[in-house]
């Protein structure tokens, strides 16, 4: 009998669907996978699992009974503990309070330390060789490396001897030492039958840990296999499954002209970048969510501390040391998070279209002209059929394809060189999504050097003329042209095929451990 | 459909988003305060008092400017430091102007310079060392304070020059003192620079997403430093027409227009959180407060009563607000 199954588990997020009916089967003593492209739904239905997310659907049962996972003390209570990428460490407390937080053993009311200090030294202990030396219950979390807290994040959910223990992701921030030893520990918990649920970006450290595992795809299950009986190949298939190849944009005639060309850009999260994007070119940024890709935009963009490495416009040197600097240069940048980093929700459509441009249009460099305003926002409303109420009304009346419309028609009226897009079309319904596309295509047709993140492989296939694939904050793999499908862009964005794919040109491998 | 339906729906809609209008309220406020106030003691509402009480008003309006403007801008913008920054002013001004209208420029001008120079050291740590609003402007009240008593040595001493005494206490034009036509002035050019300058939309887009304002080549810190040099400026403008209404000055001539000040801001309207407001709420706002005051006085009711009545009426403004924008969205 299997310990945990999970059906017909399905969550809304407004308009997008990120699980619709996925299901799901643990066995006591397993270690098991889940897999599956950007937007599968790993994410979700590991939180699903874990109780951070409520699903609009689905059963759980639980050792043969059905039950309802309400929050993450509910989870807790059920022994299903969670570790993520993201740290939820207090960074002003010490590593044993941090250990224990929220399960102190307490006596009348007041925390017992004593009854604790045991069981935390030997958890600390087993963890030794990953933490270093230094690293004892009285540590300050502050003071430690992101994959020392990381490994302490771990330990915190060994700690409370989980039944089902989730790993997402949570080997992002290890060096190759440091995840051997958190897979001695997995072995161990399984051993002992515990059952460990295991994500991770990193192909290689799926296929060697894990027992079977689950694939995802846009939100369903598509299959569960064993690990060791199936080769990479079949795996990509099965993520990719029989989608008919999108019909690719009409090849431009490609130049020879470089408008923005990169050499050697490090930043936060991105290191020694090189990108060329030719004239009336699409350039395309591939890879799993999360490995850089809006890094590499933002450092671009001069939005993140310390930048290094050259870039140049049409020949041109410019140094994006600031987003002012970098948008006088010509850079536009359509933010990820449209709502937090690219609108004023308060504020009326006409400020929000008008406010990066403004400066073209000043009457003596000061005042602003309502006439001149209106004409401009009217055209850029028409041109990108943006549908409004009025130029007066707050943002916040519209919808997710109109709001992503008012984000990139106020760059256009600066008429940039460069526009920057990252997943420009997430959230956004399918005929927006499509005017969206005609906007990137007009924009790289007149000329302008385009850079297109997306999450969406069919995207990328759709519109790039080449991709680069980022891992790890480094460029891993250029695909051009034809070489553009689905099936390629998973392989390489997992690694998988290095070298026997003659289409799939590799970049020098990187030292792991660089990246977080 | 006929058009007159449409018609009256479409007034009906234009009165209810009136009525629904801060600055529409504030102002319905201070004119039913003064009706009350002519019932309850004939002659509250003569044009010569409400003159008396616009002039009063005026004071704590072209605070509110600088205040309006530092809570625009966001971030949990408040400058608590206003009320000693036009004390500080008023007593530099009368011991430059000593009395003579020879002494008139400088007297003004140097006020103005050592607001901008505090509004600049509070927006610079606000901004550069990440203390918070609230606590910086705190910290400067303090700073403010122990500079007024260094530079007094306790005891005030100089003269409002005559000029400035006259723009504040004589009748000019309609019978009202030329400092009311210098506020109507300030409301119109404070009100065109925000609404139709690119520091002004710069501003509002500032305080209502800093990210995204950043994301859109704004200089953000700049915008929110210059909010904090507008509020030290205005202050002291304040200062100095307190200086012409009382000609000579004490130690703590216009501490106590902090707290009225933003209470004049909310009332008019301005988010607290920033972003959206605009001054002329500010300013109805300061009237409303001034004309309150007033009322109180005239009820001959107890200062401990009035403070109790005025925070009773901010709160319940403030519910009625929230309550609105929540009903809105």
């Amino acid at each position: 009998m299997s310990l945990l199954t999970m059906t017909g588990v399905s969550k809304r997020y407004g308009g997008v669907r990120a699980l619709d009916g996925a299901s799901f089967e643990l066995e006591a003593g397993e270690v098991h996978g889940l897999l599956g492209p950007n937007g599968s739904g790993k994410s979700t239905l590991n939180k699903v699992l874990a109780g951070t997310v409520n699903p609009d659907a689905a059963t759980i049962v639980l050792d043969g009974r059905p039950v309802e996972i309400r929050g993450p003390r509910d989870a807790a209570a059920r022994g299903i503990a969670a570790v993520y990428q993201q740290l939820s460490l207090v960074d002003s407390m010490t590593v044993g309070q941090n250990l224990v937080l929220g399960v102190e053993p307490s006596r009348a009311g007041f925390v017992s330390n004593r009854a604790s200090a045991a069981e935390i030294d030997a958890v600390l202990e087993r963890m030794r060789r990953g933490l270093g030396p230094g690293v004892t219950a009285g540590t300050e979390v502050s003071g430690l490396s992101p994959g020392q807290q990381q490994l302490v994040e771990i330990a915190k959910a060994v700690l409370r001897k989980p039944r089902i223990l989730i790993l997402d992701e949570a080997t992002a921030s290890l060096h190759r030492d440091q995840v051997n030893l958190v897979f001695e520990i997995v072995r161990e918990l399984t051993a002992a039958g515990t059952c460990v649920v295991f994500t991770s970006h990193r192909l290689e450290e799926v296929r060697t840990i894990c027992d079977r595992a689950t694939i995802l795809r846009t939100g369903r299950t598509v299959a569960t296999v064993t690990v060791a009986e199936t080769t990479e190949s079949e795996l990509v298939r099965v993520m990719v499954g029989d989608v008919a190849q999108p019909e690719r944009r009409t090849a431009t005639p490609s130049t020879d002209e470089v408008v923005l060309r990169v050499r050697n850009l490090s930043a936060p999260g991105v290191h020694g970048i090189d990108l060329d994007v030719h004239r009336g070119e699409i350039l395309g940024l591939g890879g799993l969510q999360g490995q850089g890709q809006s890094e590499l935009l933002l450092a671009l963009f001069g939005a993140t501390a310390t930048p290094s490495g050259e870039i140049d416009v049409n020949g041109r040197r410019v140094t994006n040391s600031s987003v002012v600097r970098a948008t006088g240069n010509g850079f536009a940048l359509v933010p990820g998070d449209r709502g937090s980093q690219g609108l004023f929700m308060q504020r009326s459509i006409q400020e929000n279209l008008s406010i990066v441009s403004l400066r073209r249009r000043l009457l003596a460099a000061l005042g602003i002209s309502m006439r001149k305003e209106r004409t401009v926002a009217e055209d850029a409303v028409q041109r990108l059929r943006i549908k409004i109420g009025g130029l007066d009304d707050p943002v916040t009346t519209l919808s997710g394809g109109n709001a992503q419309k008012i984000v990139i028609a106020k760059w256009l009226l600066n008429e940039p060189a460069v526009v920057l897009l990252d997943d420009p079309t997430k959230g956004v319904d399918i005929s927006a999504k499509a005017e969206i596309y005609s906007i990137i295509r007009e924009l790289s047709s007149a000329g302008v050097a385009v850079i297109l993140n997306s999450s969406d492989d069919v995207e990328l296939a759709e519109l790039c003329d080449r991709v680069v694939v980022l891992y790890e904050g480094r460029v891993r793999t250029h695909l051009v042209g034809d070489e553009i499908t689905s099936e390629n862009l998973v392989s390489a964005a997992l690694l998988i095929g290095e070298g026997d794919q003659g289409t799939v040109e590799e970049q020098p491998a990187a030292a792991d451990g660089g990246a977080r | 459909m006929s058009a007159v339906p449409a018609t009256t729906d479409r007034t009906a809609a234009r009165l209810r988003q009136a009525a629904r209008n801060p600055v529409v309220i504030a102002s319905l406020i201070a004119i039913a305060l003064v009706v009350v106030g002519q019932l309850v003691s004939p002659g509250f509402g003569s044009y010569n008092q409400i003159i008396s009480m616009l002039r009063i008003a005026s004071f704590l309006g072209i605070i509110a400017i600088g205040q309006t403007i530092v809570i625009l801008s966001g971030g949990d913008g408040i400058d608590l430091s206003v009320g000693k920054v036009a004390t500080l002013g008023a007593i530099i001004g009368a011991r430059v102007m000593d009395g003579t209208d020879a002494n008139l420029a400088g007297g003004i001008l140097i006020p103005l310079v050592v607001g901008a120079a505090i509004g600049l050291v509070n927006g610079l740590g606000i901004v550069y060392l990440r203390i918070p609003p609230f606590v910086m402007t705190l910290g400067m009240l303090g700073v403010v304070q122990g500079i007024i008593l260094a530079y007094t040595g306790g005891t005030a001493a100089g003269r409002a020059a005559p000029f400035l005494t006259e723009l504040v206490n004589t009748r000019w034009l309609l019978g009202a003192p030329g400092v009311l036509f210098l506020w109507v002035l300030l409301i119109v050019v404070v009100t065109l620079v925000l609404r139709r300058t690119r520091p002004g939309w710069n501003l509002y887009a500032v305080g209502s997403n800093r990210t995204a304002a950043r994301l859109s080549g704004i200089r953000v810190n700049a915008t929110v430093i210059g909010a904090y040099v507008a509020s030290g400026v205005c202050a002291v403008l304040a200062g100095l027409a307190l200086l012409g209404y009382t000609e000579s000055v004490f130690l703590n001539l216009a501490d106590d227009y902090t707290l009225p000040s933003i209470a004049a801001v909310v009332i008019g309207g301005t988010l607290i959180a920033g972003g959206v407001g605009g001054y002329l709420g500010s300013a109805i706002g300061a009237v409303v407060l001034s004309v309150l005051q007033s009322l109180l006085t005239t009820l001959n009711m107890p200062e401990s009563h009035r403070t109790i009545v005025n925070g009773v009426i901010l709160l319940a403004l403030l519910a009625l607000y929230g309550r609105q924008r929540k009903l809105r969205s």
